[in-house]
């Protein structure tokens, strides 16, 4: 009976007022967001702890499968006087976005770009050699961005925009064509170790590289985790009415 | 002839023989290994390599300990114990030990060569070379742009010099020409020794024979499974292999065309030595592969042993320490990482 009092209440108020209360909102749909919003934690806990548990064994094994390659290609191959000093664009990129949600306004979202190198895609001069430089590296850029999406794993929130995305990677580059490119930079890096790189080498750099994926999975989740904290701890300190 | 070393093999190198077997019974147990492999830090690894006879060369190392001074200074003592061996032997025994140390020589070759292309610091490559492989113009290396100017400048007054005329080009050194040069030079430098071996003769020929071969096939291999995926064409790849062992010439021709593990498996299990290597694999992969090989290559450098008066237990021994050394530095690492439950993957038993 007493929530029917409140409903009845708010049902009043706004027939007077002829303006909506906002905060009237009827209790039980209150406690349900309230559930929704420790669900909605506690399911991103969860997820940051199973990637953090994941992100240390994958690290454990790289650094295995590394020591491995030094065991058979030897130390003097395998160490940081190999690393390449020229000067040269990073392969990996990391690039912060905001979400604009209508539940996640001004949540950040860490996307990786992997594998992007100045070199590609490769442009045939002789196909339009009056192309504005300028258009020729947005259309490299949304290339290279279709590629990376169909790389980066979903995350919530954004899953509509990542399908289209997907679409358009499956229209604009074969998946395919997508491996050979990102394989072709994965050997282009491990270069400098030598030019046939063994499969122990090979399986350390995917390790790594799945590592990293996995940080920005931990980064995205722990903003989510974040601002799910903050909701349940504003809803926790405003009264219920 | 064949059979009569004993009437002369001791007049010369009688001694050094003597050396070389009882450093031999120098290397480590099965005892030591339980022992290393139970360790739970890096100063334990050096408090039981103190019983042994890597002990004076580890004792000064302060804490804590890194694995790559463990291997240095163990390589150390193996270095000491060449130049030993080396400045008491007398022709062809002399020439025989340097035939050795090419290896190296070009594996620091193409080290500061490389390191020189990503503009690293000449000294900090000298620091990594291999002691065995070092000579006295080797800093001048870094002042090459291309392979005719570094055989010109400075290669043309070394052993190595020899195995340049194969690969004596005017274009710009990069990642994929210097390891095709490392390649061609190894390949020369093994087709020359194996020569050098055949004309000795008697025992050591027998058996260099059989190692070399078997070294020729694991390249040839090794080779083959790297070059997979890359820009390296199928003739270029052939003509990477050497031109004796078992493989030779139909694997090779088999090999060149392989682009995958599971062809590499289906050609070298038509061989019946390496098809017991191969049978230890399961399909599609290729990480169990190395130690398959290194075991398979200790039993032969063991049995190398088992006969006198020939210059192949000198072979035998450098690279069996090379293998000692190589499950020190896995045994460091696995107890570094925690990991000593892998420490079984790469170790290869000695005797």
């Amino acid at each position: 009976m007493g929530e029917d009092e409140a409903i009845a209440k708010s049902s009043e108020d706004q027939n007077d007022d002829g303006v909506s209360e906002s905060k009237a909102v009827p209790v039980e749909d209150k406690e349900s967001i309230n559930d929704e919003n420790v669900e909605k934690f506690l399911d991103s806990m969860d997820d940051y702890l199973i990637l953090v548990d994941s992100l240390s064994s994958i690290l454990r094994q790289g650094w295995l499968e590394l020591a491995s390659a030094r065991h058979s290609m030897g130390a003097s191959r395998i160490s940081a006087s190999s690393y390449d000093m020229k000067y040269h664009s990073a392969a990996t990129t990391l690039q912060l976005q905001h979400e604009t949600a209508s539940s996640d306004v001004g949540q950040p979202h860490f996307v990786l770009r992997k594998w992007e190198s100045s070199d590609s895609p490769k442009k045939d001069p002789s196909d339009s050699p009056t192309r504005d430089p300028c258009e020729a590296k947005l259309e490299e850029d949304k290339w290279v961005q279709s590629v990376s999406s169909g790389l980066r794993i979903r995350t919530k929130g954004t899953s509509e925009s990542s399908e289209s995305r997907e679409k358009k990677a499956e229209n604009t580059g074969s998946p395919l064509s997508v491996d050979g490119h990102a394989q072709k930079e994965r050997l282009k890096a491990l270069s400098m170790f030598g030019a046939l790189a063994p499969p122990k080498l090979r399986a350390a750099q995917l390790s790594f590289e799945t590592a990293l994926e996995t940080l920005a999975d931990i980064a995205n989740v722990r903003a989510s985790l974040l601002r799910a904290y903050e909701q349940v701890q504003k809803e926790m300190e405003s009264p219920i009415q | 002839m064949y059979g009569f070393e004993a009437l002369t093999f001791n007049i010369h190198s009688g001694y050094l023989e003597a050396i070389v077997r009882g450093h031999r019974s120098g290397l480590l147990t099965a005892a030591d290994y339980n022992n290393l492999c139970q360790c739970e830090t890096l100063d334990d690894i050096k408090m039981h390599l103190s019983a042994t006879e890597y002990g004076p060369y580890l004792q000064n190392e302060p804490s804590p300990l890194h694995t790559t001074t463990i291997v240095e200074k163990c390589t150390l003592k193996l270095v000491d114990e060449y130049k030993h061996m080396l400045s008491q032997a007398t022709e062809p025994l002399s020439t025989f030990l340097q035939y050795i140390t090419y290896g190296h020589m070009i594996d620091n070759v193409v080290l500061i060569v490389t390191g020189t292309l990503h503009e690293r610091d000449v000294h900090e490559l000298l620091e990594k070379c291999h002691p065995l492989g070092m000579f006295d113009s080797i800093a001048t290396l870094a002042v090459a742009q291309n392979m005719r100017e570094l055989y010109r400048l400075v290669l043309v007054d070394t052993p190595l010099a020899p195995y340049f005329s194969e690969c004596i080009t005017s274009e710009d050194l990069d990642d994929m020409n210097i390891e095709i040069m490392r390649n061609t030079l190894y390949k020369a430098y093994l087709e020359d020794f194996y020569d050098f071996c055949q004309k000795l003769g008697g025992a050591t020929a027998e058996i260099m024979s059989d190692l070399l071969a078997f070294e020729a096939d694991r390249r040839a291999v090794n080779i083959t499974i790297n070059s997979i995926g890359t820009e390296l064409t199928r003739d270029d790849r052939r003509k990477l292999y050497s031109n004796f062992g078992l493989l030779y010439p139909y694997g090779h021709e088999e090999l060149a065309v392989c682009e995958d593990i599971d062809q590499v498996r289906g050609v070298m299990e038509k061989y019946p030595p390496y098809q017991t290597i191969f049978a230890k694999l399961s399909y599609g992969e290729s990480q169990m592969l190395d130690k398959a090989f290194y075991e398979e290559e200790v039993k032969r450098l063991c049995l190398a042993f088992e006969q006198q008066f020939h210059y192949g237990v000198f072979f035998a021994y450098m690279r069996l320490r090379e293998q000692e050394i190589r499950n020190l530095m896995w045994i460091s690492e696995c107890v570094a990482q925690n990991q000593k439950s892998r420490v079984h993957d790469s170790v290869v038993f000695i005797f």
